[in-house]
């Protein structure tokens, strides 16, 4: 008997340690940039995202060759020049979200939220601190943000000939319809 | 004179020519179309999930064809998604998704998760949850 309650204490104390988790695997992530040469815009709307809301955990997985371009030419530069999609097929956010008592994950609303964790892309990893909001309705969580960052901080150069006219800078904004993760 | 006029001139319009070719057939190419595309590797969507996940045998940026039975269409905003589940992970069901073109929407939404289907798409790799098929169509075999 008390072989039996033990495995069953522990696993009563551990559940309260995770929260409820919402996903998603066709979050949007767009970007965008206006320089002199060209207008740069993508979007991937494949992507895999992840919240805790008990812990504040946030998860993002993308697929570099998910993102799709307007232009051919240009989806083709950016995953064989640019980010190297056979050698850093993936970029990856986990981070947490600071200001978790500011929000009522059970309380229908719009709150602001800040998450800072570690991104990784083309084999770079930033801090980055991404402030957005959590849109919460009945049994939908839709997280959204949008932040700036430097291709230079991800090691993605801009070749010479095409430097000045091309921004270094780009605006990444990110959508996640998050739903609970049915067990 | 005239003969360097005529030079000048057939340079000028070869130079105009040539901007014309790249303008329409390079910068502005249409993005390959992966319904009449030959696939590079065909295979049964088991084994495509295990190359990926771990072997990590295959690599994205192919086209792909898998044949399998589908566990389910997930139907959101404008996506059809056929998808084959292999695992339980932190994202949940994880194994093959693939995000159907517009033409095959409707007649993905009437597989059945009872038969075998044949999906071809472009393969953009593994996610680290999922092995992700884009632009996918249906192939009708001809014996099924």
């Amino acid at each position: 008997m008390k072989r039996l309650l033990i495995p069953v204490f522990i696993i009563l104390f551990a559940l309260p340690s995770f929260g409820q988790r919402f996903i998603t695997k066709t979050g949007n992530i767009s970007f965008f940039s206006d320089a002199p040469l060209e207008k740069i815009e993508a979007k991937n709307d494949q992507v895999n995202c992840a919240l805790d809301t008990q812990s504040g955990f946030f998860v993002v997985q993308v697929l570099m060759r998910s993102f799709v371009f307007e232009k051919a030419l240009m989806q083709e530069h950016f995953n064989e020049e640019y980010v190297e999609s056979d050698r850093y097929p993936t970029a990856v956010f986990k981070g947490k979200v600071q200001n978790m008592q500011q929000i009522n994950f059970s309380k229908p609303g719009t709150y602001p939220a800040v998450i800072v964790g570690q991104m990784t892309i083309h084999g770079h990893t930033q801090q980055v601190k991404a402030t957005g909001s959590f849109t919460i309705s009945k049994d939908l969580i839709n997280a959204s943000a949008k932040f700036p960052i430097k291709l230079a901080n991800y090691g993605i150069s801009i070749p010479s000939i095409v430097a000045g006219k091309i921004a270094d800078e780009l605006e990444i904004n990110t959508d996640f319809q998050l739903k609970p993760l049915k067990h | 004179m005239k003969k360097f006029k005529r030079i000048i001139g057939i340079l000028f319009i070869t130079g105009i020519i040539a901007a014309i070719y790249v303008w329409v057939f390079v910068y502005n190419k249409p993005h390959k179309n992966f319904e009449k595309a030959k696939p590079d590797i065909v295979l049964a969507a088991r084994q495509c999930y295990d190359d990926f996940s771990e072997h990590k045998a295959l690599e994205g940026g192919k086209v792909v064809e898998i044949h399998g039975i589908p566990s389910g269409i997930e139907n959101s905003d404008s996506m059809v998604v056929v998808y084959f589940t292999f695992k339980k992970g932190m994202f949940g069901d994880e194994g093959i998704r693939c995000t159907m073109l517009p033409d095959f929407q409707k007649s993905a939404l009437a597989l059945s998760t009872h038969d075998t289907v044949y999906i071809k798409g472009f393969c953009s790799g593994y996610n680290g949850t999922d092995v992700i098929l884009q632009s996918s169509s249906l192939i009708r075999k001809p014996n099924i």
